[in-house]
C-alpha cells in the first residue's frame, strides 16, 4: 500500500504530457512566421498586381462598364458578344495560337544551332554571340528592321528575290493577307532564336560526356544518341523554351504593333494587340476584359498542357535534391 | 529609491508621451498645411493637353501669357501626347478622377466621350461670347456638334485633297488635271509602270471616303439610323478600285498604310496622285527635294468632296474651372492666339479673321503651302465622312475591315459589303 501509495505521484508524473511549450516559443512556429515574413512582400505585391486586378477584371468582364457612366450588371453580355458575333475574336484567338505554334519551330532551329554550336568548331564563340544578339535587341528596333527588310519597293528581301530572278516584282509581305503573318512570326522567331539557343546549349553541356562514351561503346549511332540521351536529357530545357515561346506569343504586342499595327484586316492581331485596341481604340473596357479573362484561360490551359508533358512537376522543388 | 525610481520612470514616461504628442502636432500640422497648399494650388490650375505638338512652346507660353492677364492667379499646366497615345492616357486619367480640363481631340475620337458624358457641352459659352462664335467658321464649328451640343473649340483645320505629282503626269503626257473619278482614275492608269503607281488615298479616319461620295454613296441613311452603303453601285465601285489595286494603278499602300507609308511613297516620286489632307503636303516636302509649287499641284478631289480631320479644344465633363478653361479656349482658337498658332504649325485656324492674316504670312514665306491651305476653305458645303457617330470608332472598325479584304482581293466585293452592312446595322442599333 505504501509502496503503492508512494508510486502513484510516480506513475502519475510519467503519464503527464510533457509541459506544453507556448504556441509562439516553438521552433516551428517560429520557422514558419520567418517564412511567411519572408514571403509577404512578394506574396502582397503579387495580390495587388496580379490577384486583384484580375479579379477585378472578371468583374468587368461581367458590367456595361465605361469611365463617364456608372457600371451596370450585363451578366454574359459580353462573352456572348465574343463567343457568337465577334468574328474577328475567332480570327484574333486562331492567330494566337499560330502564334504559339510556331514556338516549336523556333525551339527546333535554335536546337540545331545549339548543337552545331556545341561541337568543337572553330570560333564556336564567336558564333553564340552572333546569333544571341538578336535577343536584347528592343522589340520596336526589331519591328522597324523587318518592316524595312520586308517592304515591297525597297526592302533587302524584295530586292535579293529580284536581283536572283525568282520574283519580278515585289512581294507587300505586310500588307498580304496570307503572308503578313507567317513573315511576322518570322521576325519573332528571330528575335528569340538566340535565348532559345542559350537556354538549348546550356542543357547539352550539363549531359555528362560518360553517357555518349558508352553509348558509343555500345554502338550506338549518333541518331540513337540524339534521340535517346540527348533529347530526354534537355527536356527542363525544352519546356523552359516552350514556356517561353508561349508567354512571346502573349506579349508579342510591340513588334505586331509596328510592323503591322495587327493588319491588314485582323490578320496580324493577336489576342493581345485586340484586347487593347477594343479597350483603348473603341473604348469597350468591358467586352476587353471578357477578352482578357479568354486569355487567361487560354494561356492556363496551354500552361497545364506544357506541365503535363513535362512530366507534370515543372517547377517542383524535389525534397533532398 | 524604489519610489525615487518609480517617480523618475513616471516623469520619463510623461516627456516621452508629451514629445510622442508634439511630434504627431507637428506631422499633423505639417501634413494639414502641405494639403491645403496642395489643395490650392491644384485649385488654381487648369491643364491643357496638346496633340503632338511639342515643338510648339513659344506660342503656347503666349497662350499662358495672355489667360494669365485676365486670370492671374491660375496656373497653367501643358501635357503634350502623341495621338496614339492620348485616348488611352485620357481614358485612364478619367478613371483616376483627374482628367485635364482641356484636351485637343482629332478626327471623330471625341464623339465616343460626348456621347457618353466625358464631355462638357460648349453651347451655352457659344451662345454667351457670340464676339468669338462669330469669328468661327459655322461649318467648322458644325463639325463638332452631336445631338445639337457643340463640344469643340475648333483650332486648325485640315481636310482631303488631291496632290498630283506633275513631272510623273508630264511623263505620261498627261496636260489637264482630273475632273471626275474616272479621268483620275484612267490618268493614274497612264501613269502607271514598273515601280510606278498612278494613284494612292490615306485611309484612316473616314479619309478615303470622298471617292465613295462623288460616285454617289452614301454610308448611313440620313437619320443616321441604318446603313445605306450596300448597293450594286458600290459593288461596282469596289471591285473597281479591287482591279486597280490589284493591276499596280492604285498602290496597295493605299489600303494597308497609316499616315508615314503613303506619305512617304508619295515622297519617293513614285505615285502619280494622293488622296490625302493638308498637312501631308509639308511632310512630304521636308522628306522629298523635288517638291515645290511647280512639281506638285494641290486641287479639289473631283467633284469637291473632302472628309474634315481638323482639331478642336474639347473640355472635360469633369473640369473643376469650366470658365477659366473655356476662357483659354477662346485666347487659343481666336484672334493673335490662333494666328500665332497658325504660324507656328503652318495650317489654317477655325477663325475666319485670323486666316485672312495667315493666307498673307503664307503668300509672304511659304507660297508652295498656299494651294494646298486655299482648299481647305473651299467647299465646305461638301463635306463627308463626319457623321456623328456614337460609337464611330467601333463602326470604322467594323466597316473598314471587311472593305479592305475586298480591295486586296481575299473577299468578293458582294461578301465583304454583305457582311459590313449586317456589322454596321448591328452597332448603329445598338447606339
Amino acid at each position: 500500500m505504501a509502496a503503492g501509495t508512494a508510486s502513484a505521484p510516480a506513475l502519475d508524473q510519467r503519464r503527464r504530457p510533457p509541459a506544453k511549450t507556448p504556441f509562439f516559443a516553438r521552433r516551428r512556429t517560429r520557422d514558419l512566421t520567418l517564412i511567411w515574413l519572408f514571403l509577404l512582400p512578394s506574396l502582397v505585391i503579387f495580390a495587388l498586381y496580379r490577384i486583384i486586378p484580375l479579379g477585378w477584371n472578371v468583374l468587368l468582364s461581367l458590367e456595361f462598364w465605361s469611365p463617364y457612366k456608372p457600371a451596370r450588371f450585363a451578366g454574359l453580355y459580353h462573352y456572348q458578344e465574343m463567343l457568337f458575333y465577334d468574328d474577328a475574336f475567332w480570327k484574333v484567338f486562331w492567330n494566337t495560337i499560330i502564334f504559339m505554334a510556331s514556338a516549336p519551330v523556333g525551339i527546333a532551329l535554335a536546337l540545331g544551332v545549339a548543337l552545331l554550336v556545341n561541337t568543337r568548331v572553330p570560333g564556336r564563340g564567336v558564333y553564340r554571340t552572333i546569333v544571341f544578339m538578336s535577343y536584347p535587341v528592343m522589340t520596336v528596333a526589331v519591328g522597324i528592321i523587318w518592316q524595312w527588310l520586308y517592304n515591297e519597293k525597297v526592302g533587302l528581301i524584295n530586292y535579293a528575290l529580284i536581283s536572283l530572278g525568282v520574283i519580278n516584282r515585289g512581294i507587300p509581305f505586310l500588307q498580304d493577307f496570307d503572308l503578313a503573318l507567317p513573315a511576322v512570326i518570322l521576325a519573332s522567331i528571330w528575335q528569340v532564336i538566340g535565348f532559345y539557343m542559350i537556354i538549348l546549349l546550356t542543357g547539352l553541356q550539363s549531359i555528362p560526356p560518360n553517357l555518349y562514351e558508352a553509348a558509343s561503346i555500345d554502338g550506338a549511332s549518333a541518331a540513337q544518341s540524339f534521340w535517346r540521351i540527348t533529347l530526354p536529357l534537355i527536356r527542363p530545357s525544352l519546356f523552359l523554351c516552350f514556356v517561353v515561346g508561349i508567354i512571346n506569343s502573349f506579349t508579342a504586342f510591340d513588334l505586331i504593333f509596328v510592323m503591322t499595327g495587327g493588319g491588314p484586316g485582323h490578320a496580324t492581331d493577336l489576342l493581345v494587340t485586340y484586347i487593347y485596341s477594343s479597350a483603348f481604340k473603341l473604348s469597350k473596357f468591358d467586352y476587353a476584359a471578357a477578352m482578357t479573362v479568354a486569355n487567361f484561360l487560354l494561356f492556363l490551359g496551354l500552361a497545364f498542357v506544357a506541365n503535363r508533358l513535362a512530366g507534370g512537376e515543372a517547377g517542383a522543388i524535389k525534397r533532398g535534391a | 529609491m524604489n519610489e525615487g525610481g518609480t517617480a523618475r520612470r513616471d516623469k520619463g514616461g510623461r516627456n516621452v508621451k508629451k514629445f510622442a504628442m508634439l511630434l504627431a502636432a507637428g506631422a499633423m500640422a505639417l501634413t494639414a498645411g502641405f494639403m491645403t497648399g496642395g489643395a490650392n494650388a491644384a485649385d488654381k490650375k487648369i491643364t491643357v493637353v496638346t496633340w503632338n505638338i511639342p515643338y510648339y512652346k513659344d506660342g503656347f507660353q503666349k497662350w499662358v501669357d495672355a489667360f494669365k492677364k485676365i486670370h492671374p492667379d491660375f496656373d497653367v499646366e501643358r501635357i503634350d501626347m502623341k495621338g496614339t497615345e492620348l485616348p488611352a492616357w485620357y481614358q485612364t486619367q478619367v478613371v483616376a478622377g483627374t482628367p485635364p480640363d482641356i484636351l485637343d481631340l482629332q478626327g471623330g475620337i471625341w464623339l465616343e466621350y460626348a456621347s457618353q458624358g466625358g464631355l462638357t457641352d460648349l453651347t451655352p459659352y457659344l451662345k454667351r461670347d457670340k464676339e468669338y462664335t462669330d469669328r468661327i467658321y459655322p461649318e467648322v464649328l458644325n463639325n463638332w456638334v452631336y445631338e445639337g451640343k457643340n463640344y469643340g473649340a475648333p483650332m486648325y483645320i485640315s481636310k482631303t485633297l488631291l496632290f498630283l505629282n506633275r513631272k510623273m503626269m508630264k511623263e505620261a503626257g498627261i496636260e489637264k488635271d482630273p475632273t471626275s473619278f474616272d479621268e483620275m482614275m484612267a490618268d493614274a492608269e497612264k501613269m502607271t509602270g514598273p515601280g510606278k503607281s498612278g494613284f494612292m488615298t490615306l485611309n484612316f479616319d473616314w479619309l478615303y471616303w470622298p471617292l465613295f461620295k462623288m460616285n454617289g454613296i452614301d454610308f448611313v441613311t440620313p437619320d443616321l439610323k441604318k446603313a445605306a452603303f450596300n448597293t450594286p453601285k458600290t459593288v461596282a465601285l469596289v471591285k473597281r478600285l479591287a482591279d486597280l489595286t490589284k493591276k499596280g494603278v492604285i498602290d496597295k499602300i493605299s489600303w494597308t498604310g497609316r499616315w508615314v507609308e503613303p506619305n512617304g511613297a508619295f515622297a519617293a516620286g513614285t505615285v502619280g496622285m494622293l488622296h490625302a489632307h493638308a498637312p501631308a503636303y509639308l511632310w512630304f516636302k521636308s522628306k522629298a527635294d523635288w517638291v515645290n509649287s511647280d512639281t506638285v499641284g494641290a486641287i479639289n478631289l473631283p467633284g469637291d468632296w473632302s472628309t474634315p480631320n481638323s482639331h478642336a479644344f474639347v473640355m472635360s465633363a469633369g473640369s473643376k474651372h469650366p470658365e477659366e478653361a473655356w476662357d483659354f479656349m477662346k485666347i487659343a482658337t481666336s484672334g493673335d492666339g490662333a494666328v500665332t498658332f497658325g504660324e507656328q504649325t503652318n495650317n489654317l485656324m477655325g477663325d475666319k479673321i485670323a486666316d485672312q492674316e495667315l493666307m498673307k504670312y503664307f503668300e509672304k514665306n511659304i507660297p508652295a503651302v498656299v494651294p494646298a491651305l486655299k482648299t481647305q476653305l473651299e467647299h465646305f458645303d461638301k463635306l463627308t465622312g463626319n457623321w456623328p457617330f456614337a460609337k464611330d470608332a467601333e463602326i470604322k472598325d467594323a466597316f473598314y475591315p471587311e472593305l479592305q479584304a475586298a480591295l486586296l482581293g481575299q473577299k468578293s466585293a458582294e461578301d465583304a459589303l454583305n457582311a459590313a452592312e449586317q456589322k454596321v446595322n448591328r452597332i448603329l442599333q445598338s447606339q
